[in-house]
């Protein structure tokens, strides 16, 4: 016992040990061989340029924050209604799955500018790129997810008196939540991309905005500033739909029991 | 027909693309009487039970439950199928009580018939365990709860041990008889082992290879309770013989 909870703890230790050595390597190496700040600023400075314009970086990664967020809520009720629609309505798999399928072979980002065109310089556009983004991996997994049922299942669940909207909420949604939690995992960094994107085409606001005012600049350790932001913002976003697949998969296996 | 025919099956045929599963298929059950359909795999026994239960329609004949013929899902049932096919993310009472939550039923009023048949079962303790933590004789025992759960008059069982190793097997063929002598409905078990059939069964129907007709029915006299000791009796093996012999006649002819 003692010797397993020993190596726990090492485990456990491994990467922030590594990624301590990596930032040490960096903060001394690159003094060492001379790099100069506007190329790669080092750890402390990035911290220190990041503490010193934490109103700043707090306000835009707000509004990138919040277009992220609304874009993946829109990516998630909008995928969910339309792979219901598709496992519901038998003409409409025949109409949106062709669609959706063209429209993902579409760079996004490519059209993003047209999306200033229509909608101008404010959130709307960028709320936009990132719902659609987001959508096409929830609509892809929430099929499955919700379609994807044992037939055995359904026999069942007919046999027992189930109507559709009992067999909807008790085994489709049901059995769609890993789905739904793993969709969110790579819809959430691509609507963030959306966003991000959105503001470097246009606007005044959101920490795309930042990262280019810090390149016009040549305010290198101000675009790393930023990106330590985003990063906080991702792992704290990350770590909920980790904390939020523990509260409603409790029943699922452990995969780290050996 | 009777008054206590609980199920009349008269002259079904079912035809799919690939040809014939049954043809011509006749039989009744009594109420609470234990009937074991036997025979050759592909024989068209799951169709049959299938079609019973109203979840497939014939292509010609007809099914009455009660002198109520079956034209769709038919209620009052409880089905066992193959694989115990429970929800992952339910543990065991909420997967039983399932039936009743599909029935549009408040869950609630059926916790304590949950647990007598938990209790029933040997499953006293488990309530609480997920699937993926119960051993598939387990699982399968929670499936006949849930089967169970809203006292159907008809049972119907399509090879319910059939994925379960041979002593698992035995034994679980051992608790069906006594969760059956317990809760007396009219049973339909579908199975290609003919000990299984013999042991539990008031009357084995014997199937022909696909198209399924009746090759015979055979009534088991053994007094019941049966045990182990019923496999060792002189009746008990002239009657699987019998059974045999109507099976393996069909490779001769």
């Amino acid at each position: 016992m003692m010797w397993k909870h020993t190596q726990n703890i090492r485990r456990a230790a491994e990467a922030p040990f590594a990624f301590l050595v990596i930032l040490i390597l960096w903060e001394y190496g690159a003094g060492f061989i001379g790099v100069p700040e506007y190329i790669l600023p080092v750890p402390t400075d990035i911290v220190g340029k990041f503490w010193q314009t934490l109103t700043i970086q707090a306000h835009h990664l707000g509004v990138t924050a919040a277009t992220t967020m609304i874009g993946l809520a829109m990516a998630l009720l909008i995928g969910v209604l339309l792979a219901m629609s598709v496992l519901y309505i038998r003409p409409m798999k025949a109409i949106v799955l062709p669609i959706l399928a063209a429209f993902n072979s579409i760079p996004k980002i490519a059209i993003a500018p047209l999306f200033v065109i229509w909608f101008g310089l404010g959130v709307e556009p960028k709320i936009l790129l990132a719902f659609l983004l987001g959508l096409f991996p929830v609509f892809v997994n929430s099929i499955t997810g919700l379609g994807e049922i044992e037939p055995d299942v359904l026999d069942l669940a007919r046999l027992a008196g189930g109507n559709e909207l009992r067999i909807f909420t008790k085994v489709r949604l049901m059995n769609a939540v890993p789905y739904i939690t793993d969709a969110i995992k790579v819809a959430f960094p691509l609507a963030l991309v959306g966003s991000i994107v959105g503001e470097f085409i246009g606007g005044n606001n959101g920490v795309g905005y930042l990262i280019l005012s810090g390149q016009f600049n040549m305010d290198t350790p101000l675009v790393f500033a930023t990106l330590l932001s985003i990063t906080l913002f991702t792992t704290v976003v990350i770590g909920l739909v980790v904390f939020l697949e523990r509260v409603l998969l409790k029943w699922r296996p452990s995969r780290r029991k050996r | 027909m009777q008054t206590n025919t609980a199920v009349k099956v008269d002259r079904l045929t079912k035809i799919f693309d690939t040809g014939a599963a049954v043809e011509d298929l006749s039989f009744e059950i009594r109420e609470n009487e234990f009937v074991a359909l036997v025979g050759p795999s592909g024989c068209g026994k799951s169709t049959t039970l299938k079609i019973v239960s109203g979840l497939i329609p014939p292509t010609k004949g007809k099914v009455y439950i009660r002198n109520a013929q079956v034209q769709g899902p038919i209620a009052d049932v409880g089905m066992v199928l193959q694989s115990p096919v429970l929800l992952p993310w339910r543990n065991s009472l909420e997967n039983v009580l399932f039936t009743a939550e599909m029935g549009g039923r408040k869950p609630g009023g059926y916790h304590r018939r949950a647990s007598e048949l938990f209790k029933l079962a040997s499953l006293e303790g488990f309530e609480k365990s997920y699937p993926h933590e119960l051993s598939g004789g387990m699982q399968q025992r929670v499936a006949i709860c849930r089967a169970l759960l809203l006292d159907p008059s008809l049972l119907l069982m399509d090879e319910p041990f059939g994925a379960l190793d041979v002593l698992t097997r035995e034994r679980m063929g051992f608790e069906l008889q006594r969760i059956w002598s317990a809760s007396k409905t009219t049973v339909l078990l579908v199975t290609h082992s003919i000990t299984e059939a013999v042991l539990l069964a008031d009357t084995v129907i014997v199937m022909t290879a696909r198209p399924g007709r009746i090759k015979a029915a055979i009534k088991v006299d053994l007094p019941r309770p049966r045990d182990v000791h019923t496999l060792r009796e002189p009746r008990f093996i002239e009657l699987t013989g019998a059974v045999r012999d109507n099976i393996e006649a069909q490779w001769v002819e």
